[in-house]
């Protein structure tokens, strides 16, 4: 922001904010690639329970991010558990009943997403607050319907839903490696699969936040008719929002069909996905990328830990912690940093006008 | 003169009260044009029905000569039709430069980056808002929020503005300061539509006025004439004088 200031030298090409964020996630992206190695050397047989902890992390941390995505458009949606199963059905049903490549599903599972979140979305945006929630929510059940009643069962497969083929098979050489490392080797291949949509969904986050997109998004969300007197089309950038964070949920799901094996209704078009992915961006933050991906971590750690400190129950003390979190972080980790980062930078107070002449405030929060 | 702006016949029904009935008005290029009225004349539902926030019940509007009566705001917008609202309403979590840059950088259809930054550096200048371009919209007074309504208005590089009582609450010295910022961008080419209570500002401002009351056209004119007017003086039973003096 601050480049083109007035007397600053004009910025030539990308803002510095972008190519920073941008930076910052090729350093993110570097640290899961180098991740599960790293886990193997430190913990040996132990790194394929914090392997699959972070597969879980990564696949929250997609829900949340590309909730997060609609959300800055300010609009609540319940369908994301729809186009995380409508992505498992599209590897499922491929794989079934064609010969196509094991790969291919995970692409078109995106392009179902999208084509999908075009008609809803051209449908319900322009539903205005709980009743575009309601709409998606039922959505999520009209779609799940469909799969399990409306398609002939020889094609998806009806309840009891579809078994898909494994993306990675790695093979026991017997003497060289011990058991264990088998089941390392298939969490670390998906896991640089899901680091790598991730990092895909980061992307276009940061996109996104370094863009004129996050002033047509906040625009929308604050206030709609004010945004569209100033020049801003709402349908069109709530469509966008919607359309992209699809495509990488149904990715998503496709890549979670093949690792857990099979797709089935109850499973694919699960509540538990649509609430951990409005949930997870709450507690983290809303309207930020890093608040999201952060706050994936977080939970999916605390969740474990509860799991097996707790066994059971564990669900009623995660559930109390995030109704605490939501009550006493209403803007989440994120809004909890900030707050503290303020603190030390100037002392409390608002600005006044007189002092607010220097780039006060100047700091980008965008990322 | 052509006219940028036309009312053909607009009405505007909620339920059973007829808030604007068959009112016709032109505006031409370069005019700037009052709306006055008692409270609940329509004057803010005209401005509605003209700048697209609200779908007429009868009637047609006219912008550069095309029907626009189905377009959408942000439409109108793109055509040239600008917009500061009565009830300020700044985009509260964004700062004063991010509230004006929304408008430089959809105002119109394809704007570049670095236009959009100059524009907003304009309007924030114009508008005297350039030192208070970090702070958060939330945390600003009336009066600069006023402010903050006019430079995001002026960022989507309008041909013609529709004010909404931008002047109510002012100090005497700030309305003047706004007078002659209207009486620039005038000079300028902006065609200006503005709804006014406070009457000297009507006096030295309106090349025409249309007075409204019951969602009539009640007369229409010079300030003069409108003034001179008996209709329009026992419409006001006196609100007129005794502000004017």
């Amino acid at each position: 922001m601050n480049a083109a200031r007035k007397g600053a030298v004009p910025a030539r090409g990308a803002p510095a904010g972008l190519v920073r964020d941008l930076v910052l996630t090729g350093v993110f992206g570097l640290a899961l690639f180098l991740a599960p190695t790293l886990l193997r050397d430190w913990f040996g047989q132990a790194s394929v329970s914090y392997l699959s902890l972070g597969l879980r992390a990564l696949a929250v941390a997609l829900l949340a991010l590309t909730w997060d995505m609609v959300a800055r458009t300010g609009q609540l949606s319940l369908a994301h558990g729809a186009f995380y199963g409508a992505g498992a059905y599209t590897a499922a049903i491929l794989l079934k009943n064609t010969g196509s490549p094991l790969w291919l599903g995970i692409p078109l599972a995106a392009v179902v997403g999208a084509v999908l979140a075009l008609g809803l979305g051209a449908v319900t945006l322009r539903l205005f607050g709980i009743y575009f929630a309601i709409a998606t929510l039922a959505f999520t059940e009209v779609l799940k319907a469909v799969v399990q009643e409306a398609l002939p069962q020889a094609v998806a497969g009806g309840a009891a839903g579809i078994n898909v083929p494994a993306l990675f098979r790695p093979t026991f050489v017997p003497g060289e490696m011990e058991r264990w490392e088998i089941a390392f080797l298939r969490n670390q291949s998906y896991f640089y699969v899901y680091a790598g949509i991730l990092l895909l969904a980061i992307v276009v986050s940061v996109l996104i936040q370094r863009s004129r997109l996050r002033s047509a998004f906040t625009a929308i969300r604050t206030n709609e008719w004010v945004a569209s007197v100033v020049g801003v089309n709402p349908a069109r950038y709530k469509l966008l929002a919607f359309v992209l964070s699809s495509a990488l949920v149904g990715m998503l799901g496709a890549v979670e069909a093949h690792r857990l094996g099979s797709a089935v209704p109850e499973g694919a078009f699960a509540v538990h996905v649509t609430v951990l992915a409005l949930v997870t961006p709450i507690f983290g933050g809303l309207y930020t990328t890093v608040g999201p991906i952060l706050a994936a971590g977080v939970l999916a750690t605390i969740e474990e830990t509860f799991k097996r400190s707790l066994s059971d129950g564990y669900m009623i003390a995660y559930g109390l912690v995030l109704v605490l979190a939501i009550l006493f972080m209403p803007r989440g980790l994120m809004g909890l940093f900030r707050g503290l980062t303020r603190r030390m930078k100037r002392g409390p107070g608002p600005p006044s006008e007189a002092s607010a002449s220097p780039a006060a405030g100047g700091e980008e929060t965008g990322a | 003169m052509s006219t940028v702006l036309e009312a053909r016949d607009l009405a505007k029904n909620f339920g059973g009260l007829a808030a604007v009935t068959s009112l016709s008005f032109r505006v031409e290029a370069g005019e700037i044009f009052a709306i006055i009225g008692p409270n609940g004349a329509g004057k803010t539902t005209t401005l509605d029905l003209l700048s697209g926030m609200l779908a007429p019940t009868a009637g047609t509007v006219h912008l550069a000569g095309r029907d626009v009566t189905r377009l959408p705001p942000y439409a109108r917008c793109h055509l040239g039709l600008g917009r500061a609202f009565q009830v300020v309403q700044p985009f509260p979590e964004m700062t004063v430069e991010e509230n004006v840059l929304v408008g430089a950088q959809f105002g119109e259809r394809s704007v570049s980056g670095a236009e959009a930054r100059r524009r907003a550096d304009e309007a924030l200048e114009r508008t005297g808002m350039d030192r208070l371009r970090d702070v958060p919209a939330e945390d600003l007074n009336l009066l600069q929020e006023k402010r903050l309504e006019i430079a995001r208005a002026l960022a989507t590089n309008p041909e013609v503005l529709l004010l909404d009582e931008v002047m109510a609450g002012l100090r005497p010295a700030e309305a003047r300061e706004a007078v002659t910022l209207v009486k620039q961008l005038n000079a300028e080419g902006v065609t200006v539509v503005f709804i006014e209570h406070v009457m000297p500002v009507v006096r030295d401002l309106a090349h025409r006025v249309l007075v409204m009351d019951y969602g009539r056209e009640l007369a229409m004119g010079t300030y003069a004439e409108v003034t001179a007017d008996e209709r329009v003086v026992r419409a006001y039973l006196g609100e007129a004088d005794g502000e004017a003096t």
